[in-house]
């Protein structure tokens, strides 16, 4: 992609477009902002490869650059009551009644659940990112990320055993 | 419920949709900075030629050793 070429951009973008929004959505909870972060993330990876320096670890650098700008506009902004948040994190597939009727509750359930459960457990099953990799994001040792994605899973499940399921 | 059914049950989901305002709006602004790119990368060509051809071959080979930079990126976690 280095020196112009705007197919490679445009490839890098569909592959990590709806992955990248949603882990911007997990953990800025705006719809506005997080598309605005993968925004910025992917014009500012284009000013970089046209200025040819394309980072080695491609994958590695848009989420870290996804989670730092969450980070820094999480700073400068005050947190939302959960009420006032209204996003999707998760679509159910059409014809999958289960998961159709359990969707509602589940995705309040991950927005409910501590910010870095919920991150660990979004990277982690809709990301397939290993937890060497998410405890190096998030600061944090392996096994601690290791309990905080059983801890979310845990809530989770009491959740869903709360509602009869 | 067990954890490997909640995973099952959870992995089964799909992303939420990105919007299609907000692919216009990177494509478009990533294929304008490519343009000009290419366009910086054409005229520094022509340069270098002319360069070439006149005989100063060795400026043009100074210039990119002076300016070539290290590829590699750092990721900084904040």
């Amino acid at each position: 992609m280095i020196r112009g070429e705007s197919g490679a951009f445009a490839e890098l973008y569909q592959k990590y477009r709806a992955r990248l929004h949603q882990y911007a959505l997990s953990l800025i909870r705006s719809q506005v902002e997080a598309e605005d972060v993968v925004h910025d993330v992917f014009v500012g990876l284009a000013k970089q490869a046209s200025g040819g320096r394309m980072p080695r670890e491609l994958s590695a650098y848009l989420y870290v650059s996804v989670r730092n700008r969450c980070v820094d506009r999480m700073r400068r902004k005050p947190e939302l009551p959960l009420d006032d948040v209204d996003l999707d994190l998760i679509v159910a597939p059409p014809g999958d009644d289960e998961r159709i009727e359990l969707r509602r509750l589940l995705n309040h359930a991950l927005l409910t659940l501590p910010a870095e459960q919920a991150e660990v457990v979004v990277l982690r099953t809709w990301h397939d990112l290993e937890f060497a990799v998410i405890a190096g994001m998030q600061g944090t040792s392996v096994n601690t990320a290791l309990s905080r994605y059983q801890y979310g899973l845990s809530k989770l499940r009491k959740e869903l055993g709360a509602h009869g399921r | 419920m067990d954890d490997d059914r909640i995973e099952r049950l959870l992995k089964g989901y799909r992303l939420p949709d990105v919007a299609r305002d907000l692919d216009q709006r990177v494509l478009r602004e990533g294929a304008a900075i490519m343009a000009r790119a290419r366009d910086r990368a054409t005229v520094e060509d022509v340069g270098r030629s002319l360069l070439q051809g006149l005989g100063f071959g060795y400026l043009a080979w100074l210039f990119d050793f002076v300016t070539t930079t290290d590829a590699e990126y750092r990721v900084e976690f904040i």
